[in-house]
């Protein structure tokens, strides 16, 4: 065979080759780590990454992709490179497991024997029953023996957990399914968000990116609203939805947050809730200047609710929260945490305006308007769910991947492939020997320390039979 | 190994410290036993938690005892009094769970009770199962000063945010905590290892040397001229005070960040020492590393004291907002923990300075202790891959997106990836002993910034944890 390697065979020998995966493994996790201590542009704002590093250094960190690691080019050229070197180092040593596996080396010849790491010897006088001892003890112990035989010679074979052969190719395998799933994800899948009150229904969601994309049904929200622990501190948040297709209600369901709804591949979660900073409707005391029954009243936006067969009243503004500067009335938030409302009474004597402060009540003088003083009761304000959407095909590769992954670990760690044969040999001088072998393909300390346990019991078991049993040293290459 | 040749220490000194130890349990429990009966309830889980304080304190004294002395017998009833701690200790993480309604994870108060019941049972697994029977030594003090950190903490049981309040989180952290614990027995039996392979103690001063200096140096990154910067605490609501979502308002103490400059300086000098002996080819220089440990030791212990007396309970200036802010010692558990680290990393060096022929008699042999590591991360490798997708299925439920890169599950996947190839190197490549130690020290590095660092140094999502 000539001495030079083709090129083929070298690139081939390179991607197959564990280092190649060990190095790719540690390139990955340096610049992974990199990832996380550089301030990255898809987490942070502009603003402050713009802060943090000087122009010049922001320069070369955007140019080589530096501020978005996990989504650069050279990024996913890596992951593929592990992939490739995963897939290789996979199709090259699968052969022989495979062979492991379906031809199992049954009988220990001598060749065989002089190799085996793992062995004892023990003399005895009867061949067969030799044997017989072994198997029995073998049985004992959980294994299940069969008898081989060989250019007339007759040994034991046993072995556990032989599928165990191909844990490592499941692990890799799993990994794989894994990233698979997460690139299906990163070209196909989409991620958006839309906003519904209570009776609104919306067939598109705005994604990332700020375009629109349409769902291809309809989605409506009947209800919203949140739930407080006893603190004050929020419990839970839920949107009751509907899914509508063809003018036909398909699918309902309250959804919170970690139950989120799915349908035709979208999932929708309850990421936010808000309030509208619109009031829904107001209940308000109005009670006669001159005296007399205090009545209360549900004002509605829009609307104009009688007091009395002269005097109604109508909301004229509606700040939820507002802050007053510079003789000003600004609104701070839309959530009702200090409102202000204003009313037009129309009555008798014409219209006239005032001020009501639910949160200053009794601080300030009485709204009084119109022959009547009003007071705040309580208010309905409307309320926004934000939903999260999603669509990731790729997680079912994922989730597969990850089950998969737990199984082959515990495969290849809890159900180690072990090998175990019996042969009886001959020196020289005549003698006959029991040689019993071992082979485990993990933590091979452990299952020696079984192993002698196994051979001590053999003995014994040879010892009750045949008085003369006794040990032979061990690593004499015989001839068989 | 000659185990007749036991140190022969006259036998009163001997039996005067399992005396002392035991009268002074008894007294311990005496008095709780009145003040309990006073107010009526025996079984709290405070009261459950201050028995198995007692008891792990009794076993700390004996195992210091024997670290000290060198007398063997003190480790037998040490184990006894860490039996009767796990005991107490695991009916009070139960009475939690059951009060609380989710298992003792939610909070840094319930995590410390969780770490120290792991610790505790670790401890108790290694002496049976491992026949590692000094691992006391360094596990119960710092079971007990992990219990003493708790009392600073808030330990009332808070209801759970919606985002937390589910199946997969909990599966996920209880994983998470499985993980790191098996991770960080498989440091310390590499440790061991170590020293059964005749690792020079010399190069553990520089190590431990190394190792505290990170910690403060990770500290001082929060140096603000010549002050700390800690978090705000709010009293009222016991929580960290927030400027907006995601941003902590942080106070300056002041001069507290000259003094730790100076410890950092003091628990550099036995590394400078170590390195200046090492290019002298001089020994005799490695007399002045040691000394220089101790003097280490006294500063660190000056820190943690001048920590505690600024930090707990006061008002300081923040550059963030007007006015004074106070803060607490229960804002700031990751600088405790390395102020505690650093402390317990250098006894735990004095310990082999002091007593290491008596240590490796106890320990097993190396190649026991090789392939107990190796087994050992056989069992972390998978928790931790179960954690990975227990999180990742938790946050798609919850987020909706199973991997964001967020620093937290990346630093995740570091550590994934490095006990990965420490599998690698050990089935496929045959790496035993030193390297195989080694890489599995370096795992146990990556856990320790992926647990500390990531919340520390850098922001995410992860910021409940």
């Amino acid at each position: 065979m000539a001495a030079t390697i083709s090129t083929g065979r070298r690139i081939w020998n390179l991607l197959a080759s564990v280092k190649t995966g060990i190095i790719l493994l540690i390139i990955l996790g340096v610049v992974s780590a990199a990832g996380t201590l550089i301030l990255q542009r898809p987490t942070t704002d502009a603003e402050q990454i713009q802060r943090a590093y000087s122009p010049t250094t922001l320069l070369w960190l955007d140019r080589l992709g530096m501020t978005d690691v996990f989504h650069s080019w050279w990024f996913a050229l890596l992951m593929t490179l592990l992939a490739t070197s995963i897939v290789c180092v996979s199709i090259d040593r699968f052969p022989k497991a495979w062979r492991m596996l379906t031809h199992p080396y049954k009988f220990a010849d001598s060749h065989f024997r002089v190799g085996l790491p793992v062995q004892r010897k023990i003399a005895v006088e009867d061949s067969e029953a030799a044997l017989d001892s072994a198997e029995k003890v073998m049985r004992k112990i959980g294994l299940r023996p069969e008898r081989v035989t060989s250019d007339q010679q007759t040994g034991l074979f046993a072995e556990k957990n032989r599928l165990s052969v191909l844990s490592v190719y499941v692990v890799h395998t799993s990994l794989l399914l894994i990233l698979l799933g997460g690139i299906i994800d990163a070209f196909v899948g989409y991620r958006g968000f839309l906003q519904l009150t209570p009776g609104q229904t919306t067939d598109k969601l705005e994604l990332r990116a700020g375009q629109a994309r349409m769902l291809g049904f309809t989605i409506r929200c009947d209800g919203t609203g949140q739930e407080n622990y006893a603190d004050g501190s929020p419990k839970k948040w839920w949107s009751r939805l509907t899914v509508i297709e063809d003018g036909k209600e398909t699918k309902k369901k309250e959804i919170v947050v970690n139950d989120p709804l799915v349908t035709h591949g979208l999932r929708f979660y309850q990421a936010s809730y808000g309030s509208t900073g619109k009031p829904e409707s107001l209940l308000l005391s109005a009670t006669p200047v001159e005296g007399g029954e205090g009545k209360q009243i549900t004002l509605r936006p829009g609307q104009s609710t009688q007091i009395d067969a002269e005097t109604s009243v109508q909301l004229a503004e509606f700040i939820p929260d507002f802050v007053i500067r510079d003789n000003q009335i600004y609104a701070r938030s839309n959530n009702p945490v200090n409102p202000a409302i204003q009313l037009t009474v129309t009555g008798k004597a014409g219209a006239s305006q005032t001020w009501l402060f639910p949160e200053a009540q009794g601080q300030v003088p009485p709204s009084t308007t119109g022959g009547y003083t009003f007071k705040f009761d309580d208010m309905q304000i409307g309320a926004y769910t934000g939903l999260e959407v999603s669509y990731e095909p790729g997680q079912w590769a994922v989730w597969t991947g990850c089950v998969l992954m737990g199984l082959g670990l515990v495969m290849a760690f809890y159900a180690v492939h072990q090998r175990f044969w019996a042969v009886v040999v001959q020196n020289r001088g005549g003698e006959y020997a029991l040689w019993l072998g071992m082979a485990a393909e993990k933590n091979r300390e452990h299952f020696q320390e079984h192993f002698e346990h196994m051979c001590d019991e053999i003995k014994k078991e040879l010892s009750s039979e045949q008085p003369a049993a006794s040990e032979v040293e061990r690593e004499t290459p015989v001839s068989a | 190994m000659d185990r007749a040749q036991v140190d022969q220490h006259p036998g009163a000194s001997g039996n005067a410290l399992l005396v002392g130890v035991g009268l002074g349990v008894s007294f311990l429990l005496f008095i709780a036993f009145l003040n309990v009966v006073k107010s009526g309830n025996l079984f709290t889980e405070s009261n459950l938690l201050y028995l198995s304080l007692i008891f792990y304190a009794g076993a700390a004294a004996l195992y210091i005892g024997f670290g000290v002395t060198g007398v063997e017998r003190y480790v037998k009833f040490a184990s006894v009094a860490t039996l009767v701690g796990f005991i107490g200790n695991t009916l009070a993480a139960g009475h939690r769970w059951y009060m609380a309604g989710h298992p003792p994870f939610a909070s840094i108060y319930e995590m410390l009770l969780s770490f120290v019941w792991t610790v505790a049972g670790l401890t108790l697994i290694a002496e049976r199962k491992y026949a590692v029977k000094v691992i006391g030594t360094i596990t119960m003090p710092l079971a007990v000063t992990a219990v003493i950190l708790m009392q600073l903490l808030p330990s009332d049981v808070r209801p759970l945010v919606p985002a937390l309040q589910s199946t997969w989180l909990h599966v996920h952290v209880t994983l998470a905590m499985l993980a790191y614990a098996a991770c960080a027995l498989s440091f310390a039996l590499a440790m061991m290892f170590l020293i059964q392979d005749q690792l020079k103690t010399e190069n553990f001063l520089a190590v431990t040397s190394a190792m505290v200096s990170l910690i403060y140096a990770g500290i001082l990154t929060r140096f603000q001229s010549g002050g700390l910067n800690v978090i705000a605490w709010d009293f009222e609501n016991k929580q960290e005070v927030f400027l907006q979502r995601g941003v902590r308002l942080f106070v300056t103490i002041p001069d507290l960040g000259w003094l730790f400059v100076l410890v950092l300086a003091g628990s550099v000098a036995p590394l400078l020492f170590y390195v200046w002996a090492k290019k002298a080819k001089d020994d005799s220089k490695l007399v002045l590393a040691n000394n220089a440990i101790f003097v280490s030791l006294a500063l660190q212990a000056l820190a943690l004291a001048g920590f505690i007396l600024r930090a707990r309970n006061a008002s300081y200036a923040s550059l963030d907002a007007e006015g004074v802010y106070p803060t607490s010692l229960a804002a700031s558990p990751f600088i405790l923990s390395g102020l505690v680290s650093g402390i317990f990393a250098s006894l735990l060096y004095l310990l082999l300075y002091w007593r290491r022929t008596d240590l490796e008699r106890l320990l097993p042999n190396s190649a026991i202790l090789d392939r107990i590591t190796y087994r050992t991360i056989a069992i972390a490798f998978p928790l931790l891959t179960l954690m990975i997708a227990a999180g990742a299925y938790w946050a798609n439920r919850t987020w909706g997106s199973y991997w964001s890169w967020d620093p937290k599950e990346t630093w995740a996947a570091i550590t994934w990836l490095v006990y990965a190839g420490y599998l690698h190197m050990r089935i496929t490549r045959g790496w035993r002993g030193r390297r195989a130690a080694y890489f599995a020290i370096l795992g146990f590095a990556v856990v320790m910034f992926t647990f500390f660092g990531v919340t520390y140094l850098l922001p995410g999502l992860h910021a409940y944890a």
